[in-house]
């Protein structure tokens, strides 16, 4: 459902991790599952383990930056996060990310705030709240049209259901 | 009221049928031309498991094939074919096979991209239409598959910035040295979400060429788009190639701004970007005597004929230093064909230069031009960050033709003035 709130650990990634190191472009052809066994693989071992066995991710400053490939995101939504939280992101990296239903929220004080591996929060996707034990930071609001491709599950979802609608409004 | 509207604000505002738009609010829009390379396997994907059959307006669509040409495993080969079939039976207006060119260059050369237009396309240089007066955005691939499926996307107006630029180069001293200045005073999502317009006295004395280096590298800004105002310029290059009707359009003189940089360009030197990040620039004088394995003239950003023209200059009756490898990659064939006709080419290859088919090549990091661990590429591209060539081990640093040259020359990192 729209605006359900998003729930789980977290696994903390630097600052100015380009796309191209979230998933490298010779991986980008592979299946989902192996996309999954190298995602953000470049960087020490344990960040692979933490995104592949914890739902969220808390990124510094410019995650995803650089090129607009979408694997990356495939491989983030193949590896089983759910939601990425802090930034600012790169715009086609945010686009690609929220497009695989991946939720992503400019949240810039939650950078650096002490969090850490394995700690949770929950997210309002609507009013971009995120709390963190008795600390609520307040991040970007998601737009409806981006809450309703998360809440898809994608956008290909989406467009399934955005083709139907127009194909009975034609008919 | 009339409300005063920069260039994006206008473009975007035609395109979802409004009268204005503004900064941050999301609209929903038709784009007049999108076109895709060999990732569009990724938006067919797309396409089909939304359950769509036919694409809407096949006839502004185009597909060119540059990221892994000329194929090295059957993967990639067997993706080409699936392109290829579905642009056959889409009856998009255009497929271009793998050694036409880097998609962003074929687009402009033939036409495709057009003033006032807003083209979106699945690839994070798309802005470099923006040389041309269009909104050129890059979308993700489901992205471009959704627009196929359904002729739309929606897109947050963005707030725009200006670059006002006033001077003139001096000797020996290029666009690409100055883009390179603003990348470094931005950071890498300096400008994020936001559009960047090129304007000032001295854009006049920007050709299309060199506009195109400045709005391609406009994404390591971080911003959505980067554009030049359509002007005399423009006319003259678009004029008998331009494939669509176009309307020229200019940000009005009282237009918001959510920012400002001015830039003499007087003032500009030779700039290299170190190694890990598009914001690392100095003055190559002082990183000069760095060591380099390998050059690359090459990629979307600097491979034109004007910026062969500039390499065939250095390279001129001198040699490549035995200790460099040097890789030309014209930006498209009609580059190709164009400096191999005045000579530039042959000057290369005389200096010791080895060719390659035009395309991405050694930017996309996928079946080229590989560095091995700990070996330093000093590249005319516009991406520096660790791996960005295919191995995370070895170190790219990004300049202008004439540095790559002077450098290939020397065997390490020059500032190609100090040449004798
Ligand atoms: S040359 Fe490089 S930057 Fe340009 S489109 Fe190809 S891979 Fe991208």
């Amino acid at each position: 459902m729209m605006g359900e709130s998003i729930k789980g650990a977290i696994t903390v990634v630097g600052e100015f991790v380009s796309a191209d190191i979230v998933l490298p472009a010779r991986y980008s052809f592979l299946p989902p599952a192996e996309m999954a066994e190298h995602v953000l693989g470049e960087l020490p071992a344990e960040v692979n383990r933490g995104v592949r066995s914890r739902p969220i991710i808390v990124a510094g400053e410019a995650f995803g930056y650089g090129t607009g490939r979408e694997s990356p995101a495939r491989a983030l939504r193949a590896a089983g996060i759910k939601a990425i939280v802090g930034g600012p992101f790169a715009r086609m990296f945010f686009r690609n990310v929220v497009n695989n239903g991946v939720l992503a929220i400019d949240c810039a004080d939650i950078v650096g705030s002490g969090i850490a591996n394995g700690d949770e929060i929950e997210i309002n996707p609507a009013t971009g709240g995120i709390r963190w034990n008795d600390r609520v930071f307040h991040g970007m609001p998601t737009p409806a049209i981006i809450q309703k491709i998360v809440a898809s599950g994608s956008l290909i979802e989406y467009g399934r259901a955005a083709l139907a609608d127009m194909a009975r409004a034609s008919s | 009221m009339r409300l005063a509207q920069t260039t994006a604000e206008k473009i975007l505002a035609r395109a979802s049928g409004r009268d204005f738009v503004v900064p941050n609010e999301i609209v929903e829009v038709s784009p007049d031309f999108c076109y895709s390379h060999d990732y569009a396997v990724f938006a067919i994907d797309a396409f089909e498991q939304m359950g769509a059959t036919s694409v809407v307006r096949p006839e502004r669509n185009v597909i060119c094939l540059d990221h892994g040409f000329p194929v090295n495993n059957a993967r990639d080969a067997n993706n080409h074919v699936r392109i290829r079939e579905f642009v056959k039976k889409q009856e998009f207006l255009a497929f271009f096979e793998g050694g036409t060119g880097i998609a962003h260059q074929v687009m402009m050369e033939r036409g495709f991209v057009v003033p006032g237009a807003l083209v979106l396309a699945s690839d994070s240089h798309t802005p470099s239409g923006g040389a041309l007066g269009a909104l050129a955005i890059g979308t993700g691939e489901s992205e471009l598959g959704f627009v196929w499926a359904t002729g739309r996307t929606w897109l947050k107006v963005p707030p725009t910035i200006r670059v006002v630029m006033a001077g003139a180069l001096t000797r020996g001293v290029a666009a690409k040295d100055v883009v390179l200045t603003i990348v470094k005073q931005l950071g890498v999502l300096g400008a994020g979400y936001k559009i960047i317009e090129y304007q000032g006295d001295a854009v006049s004395s920007f050709s299309v060429s060199e506009r195109f280096t400045f709005c391609n590298m406009s994404a390591e800004v971080g911003a959505k788009s980067g554009i030049f105002p359509s002007d005399d310029v423009t006319e003259a290059f678009v004029n008998g190639r331009a494939q669509f009707p176009y309307m020229g359009v200019r940000s009005d003189p009282d237009a918001n701004y959510a920012g400002e940089i001015t830039l003499d360009l007087a003032q500009i030197e030779p700039m290299v970007a170190l190694p890990g990040r598009e914001d690392r620039g100095v003055a190559v004088s002082e990183a000069a005597g760095k060591k380099i394995n390998q050059v690359f003239i090459g990629s979307c950003t600097n491979a034109r004929v004007d910026d062969l023209a500039i390499a065939a200059g250095i390279l001129r009756n001198r040699r490549v230093h035995p200790d460099v490898r040097l890789l030309v990659v014209p930006a498209s064939r009609a580059v190709g064909i164009e400096s191999a006709r005045n000579g530039d080419l042959a000057t290369l290859l005389e200096a010791g230069a080895t060719l390659m088919p035009s395309g991405c090549a050694v930017c996309a990091g996928a079946h080229q031009g590989v560095l091995g661990d700990g070996e330093v590429c000093l590249s005319t591209s516009n991406r520096n960050m660790p791996g960005r060539m295919g191995n995370k081990n070895a170190e790219i640093m990004l300049c202008s033709p004439a540095t790559a040259a002077a450098s290939a020359v020397a065997g390490c990192l020059t500032d190609a003035r100090t040449l004798d």
